[in-house]
């Protein structure tokens, strides 16, 4: 204990100044992007992938053969899991990289948040050679990953498009022609009759929202009308006729009692999967191959098409998400992360591979020129299933403009879908109340 | 502890022999243990909270902190959402509070009761709550509650019982999460009692029988002061906790149906990390930490040790 006090106060002085500059650093907001150097070598380099289940597995199935063409680049993929990915996402963003991988997996839904929230918290893939790749993909993917035109935030991979599973069994004994159903209302009249000869109910949703999937469906309806919670522009559209009338479908639904409750969210659709609660589930591109998972003693029983359309003569065609993969602007090797990205995403085979692994849908549409996704599926009764969504992709479907603000939004959406569900309050006077008061927290204006 | 070594003349330290060689010296040893504590708390405690109240005065703009003064307080003042929290909340603390004291104080006399064979066992038991895993707990309550699947639903519908839809009705939704709580946290309470409950002197008791007090006057002469100053604690440390509660809702309901378990935690995380409002989180954790100050020093004014 030779130690004087003024040495000790000096130490402590060093430590607590270490970390106020540590915390200095931490705080800067946009800085230590590093863009002198920091892309790294191409091929050489060790690189974290985050996604969760089923992509974490294809691309950690693809491992072997990028190591092929790059041995120099050693990858891990991590299965952080859906939803956590994205807390564990937004607490490496907000600490300005720190602990992130280098690849991020980023659904459509939070990527504009994290884009505009931390800037240069994603590298621009632009300089990294992504503008290569501008008509690579299916129509709006581009607009959505670089909606400036410049700077590129990620590069697409899944493209999902809306979907109408029904099981073709009960429609049958129900005496009613599913392929022949062209709007929503039809729809609900068809439903009235299954219910009654089957006892199965038309659809499901998640009543009380315990999950923020719950709004899908009414979100498909919106989309299907080519309208969403936010225009082109960033005005808020929550109550637009469109949305109105997606709302006060579902009213009718559950009014009619052909909704049943998904209450808790995944797990309650999976168990009403498994004992055939709803003859028909209304979902987007890769629930196909869940469906095939989940009951395969099915096959045979169900079928696809895409969806009724809104109002006659309307669109059955949306895209309703999509997924990305981003690189870390604080990764040390982005050039190498970008390596991966460019394999995974932009090479055919890879995503042809993926798609047979689990029927993830790629936007790369090069990759629809393979077989796979032209031929007769024997589960979904010998139909081209593949055929059934590239014809969606293909069609002209408007860009959706999710903006930062699109957590807010379906938090609200989902509140007002409850009301109604739970409260039978009027659609209308909820989505005006959800979009007044989404205007007040966003300072957006609502468009009227 | 300092001005009482330096004041006066050196007390045992002196009649050990001359005076120290030299007194700074020998004064590091204490610094030096305080150090590594004292360093964790700046860090990890005086600097967030000092970096958060600076955060709520800003706003993010286009991907910059833009200082925009009180403008979150105000914001949060007519934000319905912080009110409907804020409501959620007090009916925690006004409803669940007092019932799971009321509980605890009850199993704290029950536990110490001479007449209990295995006392030990059943505290235990009782305590064995508070340490469950959280999300292991939660689950076990979703399992327990569910609508059509759930253990209390099929037992109701054993006796002829409607089920109950205890996680997707508002008003359920707001009875499970005070059933969940209580079953977290009545033993952890009913320990503190416990303990107190043990320093109450037996004579006083005997007095008590020897005046003709019966049961439950000498609970409520002898027993209810006797505990005052561990009530006190337990309403204070309850208070603040319902006031922080997040857990729960979160793991059981998400804050939900339409928001009916909205507590001022969920709502907090929600605006932090679901929507990216850091300035606007922080200004609720604040108004959080204010009302959390007010209640304390309310309860030590009410509860307190007027000696």
């Amino acid at each position: 204990m030779e130690l004087e006090r003024r040495r000790v106060l000096r130490m402590g002085g060093a430590v607590a100044a270490g970390a106020g500059l540590t915390a200095l650093t931490a705080c800067s907001g946009t800085g230590a992007t590093g863009q002198e150097g920091a892309a790294g070598d191409k091929d050489k380099g060790k690189i974290s992938v985050w996604s969760w289940q089923g992509p974490a597995a294809e691309m950690k199935a693809l491992v072997p053969e990028f190591n092929k063409k790059y041995p120099g680049i050693e990858v891990t993929v991590e299965d952080i899991g859906n939803p956590a990915i994205w807390d564990k996402i937004t607490t490496g963003l907000a600490a300005n990289g720190q602990g992130l991988a280098d690849v991020l997996h980023i659904g459509v839904d939070y990527l504009p948040g994290y884009v505009e929230k931390f800037p240069g918290g994603l590298a621009d893939l632009g300089p990294l050679g992504a503008n290569a790749y501008r008509d690579a993909f299916a129509q709006g993917m581009w607009q959505t990953v670089s909606p400036d035109g410049k700077r590129v935030n990620a590069l697409p991979w899944e493209a999902n498009s809306a979907g109408f599973y029904y099981r073709a069994d009960l429609f049958e004994k129900a005496g009613v022609d599913a392929e022949a159903l062209q709007t929503w209302e039809e729809t609900i009249e068809a439903g009235k009759e299954i219910k009654q000869k089957t006892g199965a109910h038309l659809l499901g949703i998640d009543k009380p929202a315990s999950q923020a999937d719950a709004a899908n469906f009414f979100q498909m309806l919106l989309q299907l009308q080519g309208a969403f919670y936010f225009s082109l522009s960033g005005e808020i559209t929550l109550d637009s006729p469109e949305a109105v009338k997606a709302m006060t479908l579902i009213k009718t639904m559950n009014d009619a009692g052909l909704v049943s409750d998904l209450a808790g969210g995944w797990n309650a659709l999976m168990s009403s999967l498994k004992q055939g609660t709803a003859a028909v589930l209304p979902m987007p591109t890769w629930f196909g191959g869940i469906i095939q998972e989940q009951v395969p003693e099915e096959a045979g029983k169900w079928k696809v098409r895409l969806p009724p359309a809104v109002r006659r003569g309307g669109s059955s065609a949306a895209t309703v998400n999509s997924t990305h993969l981003a690189v870390a602007g604080a990764s040390k090797h982005q050039a190498a992360a970008w390596s991966f990205v460019e394999f995974v995403l932009t090479r055919p085979a890879s995503q042809v591979q993926i798609y047979k692994g689990k029927g993830i849908a790629p936007a790369l549409m090069k990759a629809y020129d393979d077989a796979v996704f032209h031929e007769p599926s024997p589960y979904f009764s010998g139909q081209r299933k593949g055929e059934v969504f590239l014809e969606a992709l293909k069609a002209p479907s408007p860009a959706f403009n999710y903006t930062a603000d699109y957590a807010r939004a379906l938090k609200l959406v989902t509140d007002a879908q409850s009301k109604v569900l739970l409260g039978g309050a009027d659609p209308a006077k909820v989505l005006k109340d959800a979009a007044d008061q989404l205007g007040r927290q966003t300072g957006r204006k609502v468009r009227r | 502890m300092t001005a009482t070594l330096t004041g006066g003349k050196p007390r045992a330290v002196a009649s050990r022999g001359p005076a120290p060689r030299s007194r700074p010296r020998r004064r590091v040893a204490p610094y030096l243990f305080v150090l590594p504590a004292l360093l964790l708390f700046a860090v990890f405690k005086i600097y967030p909270i000092g970096r958060s109240f600076v955060i709520s005065l800003h706003k993010t703009v286009g991907g910059s902190e833009r200082f925009v003064g009180a403008d979150n307080y105000t914001r949060l003042m007519g934000d319905p959402l912080f009110w409907t929290a804020l409501k959620n909340t007090a009916v925690i603390l006004v409803v669940q509070v007092p019932v799971m004291l009321a509980l605890a104080t009850g199993l704290a006399v029950a536990l110490n009761s001479t007449l209990l064979r295995g006392r030990a066992l059943f505290r235990l038991g009782f305590f064995l709550p508070m340490i469950t895993g959280l999300v292991a707990y939660g689950i076990v309550f979703s399992v327990l509650l569910g609508k059509d699947y759930g253990l209390v639903n099929w037992l109701l519908g054993l006796a002829g019982l409607d089920p109950v839809p205890w996680l997707t009705d508002p008003l359920w939704a707001k009875v499970s999460l005070g059933l969940a709580l209580t079953w977290h946290y009545t033993g952890y309470n009913a320990v503190i009692l416990l303990a107190r409950l043990q320093t109450v002197p037996a004579e006083l008791y005997d007095a008590a029988a020897v005046d003709g007090a019966g049961a439950w006057t000498s609970f409520r002469h002898v027993t209810l002061p006797g505990l005052r100053p561990a009530l006190l604690l337990t309403t204070v440390l309850s208070t603040i906790g319902t006031l922080q509660i997040f857990d729960e809702p979160y793991v059981l309901t998400g804050g939900g149906p339409d928001n009916a378990t909205l507590t001022i935690g969920v709502y907090l995380y929600q605006n932090a990390f679901k929507y990216f409002d850091f300035g606007y989180a922080s200004a609720i954790a604040y108004a959080l930490a204010v009302l959390i100050g007010i209640l304390g020093v309310i309860q030590f004014r009410f509860l307190g040790d007027k000696s």
